[in-house]
């Protein structure tokens, strides 16, 4: 969890020095991060250790593109609805697709693909 | 409030509030801590009414959320209920994407909660008081 934690902290700096998220304004960026980030590490490696987490950014004209990738068995985002009030997993995900431009997951390559526009990591309205 | 604690308890009245002292960020990371140290202190006071207040946590994550339904469990299980008081308007937002505005009673500044909290309740005993009367009638 510390190396979650120092991963987290190190994305969210690269995505306000490239200027992706204003300083002061990275509260869903965070969210969208340490969403994909615990999911990967939970839900796609099992907690195991010895399996690894690789997160990217990079830029597609006026697009950020984040990938994390981890080594678990793969999943499709669309196929996650919000869970029952009482149920207690399975919110990560679905904060992820409100708040960027877009979400999927590639089993081949076992990645989490988040899209956003600049300083447009936000709830979507509606 | 106990060394490298993130929820100080004050009893006000029939309420106790619990004021999230985490250094403005509930995440992954202290989750665990955040969640073991509320339910230690429900389990031990039966029909506890707490309420947690948010006004110094500026970020949350789903992690949170999941351990907020575990109190919430908690405090049923011992006759109790919980509410939550001054979330900032991102963490508002949370509750509202993930629908948990449905699920918890969530009030605005501490005071007005503190207000409308013991309201609820002397109105939920009177209730309570007008059942007895007719059954025993």
């Amino acid at each position: 969890m510390e190396a979650l934690g120092v991963a987290l902290k190190s994305a969210l700096r690269a995505l306000v020095e490239r200027g992706w998220v204003e300083s002061g304004q990275t509260f869903y960026a965070q969210l969208c991060l340490e969403e994909a980030l615990v999911n990967a590490v939970d839900h796609g490696n099992e907690r195991d250790p010895s399996k690894r987490v690789r997160i990217e950014i990079s830029e597609e004209g006026d697009t950020c593109v984040i990938r994390v990738y981890d080594q678990g068995g793969g999943f499709s985002p669309s196929d996650i609805h919000l869970p029952e009030l009482e149920q207690m997993n399975g919110r990560g995900i679905c904060l992820i697709r409100y708040c960027m431009e877009a979400v999927a997951y590639d089993n081949e390559t076992n990645c989490l693909e988040m899209r956003m526009r600049r300083n447009a990591a936000c709830p979507k309205e509606g | 409030m106990s060394e490298g604690a993130l929820v100080e308890f004050i009893e006000r009245g029939a309420i106790t509030v619990g004021e999230v002292h985490a250094g403005s960020v509930l995440d992954a990371l202290n989750v665990s801590q955040f969640g073991q140290e509320v339910v230690t202190y429900v389990k031990q006071r039966q029909g506890v009414r707490l309420l947690l207040d948010f006004h110094r946590v500026e970020y949350l994550s789903s992690a949170v959320l999941t351990e907020l339904l575990r109190i919430n469990q908690t405090c049923k299980e011992v006759g109790g209920d919980l509410r939550l008081c001054a979330l900032n308007d991102d963490i508002r937002k949370v509750f509202e994407i993930t629908n948990l505005d449905k699920m918890f009673t969530i009030y605005g500044e501490h005071d007005d909660a503190i207000l409308k909290y013991a309201r609820a309740l002397s109105i939920e005993a009177q209730e309570d008081a007008w059942s007895n009367v007719q059954r025993d009638a």
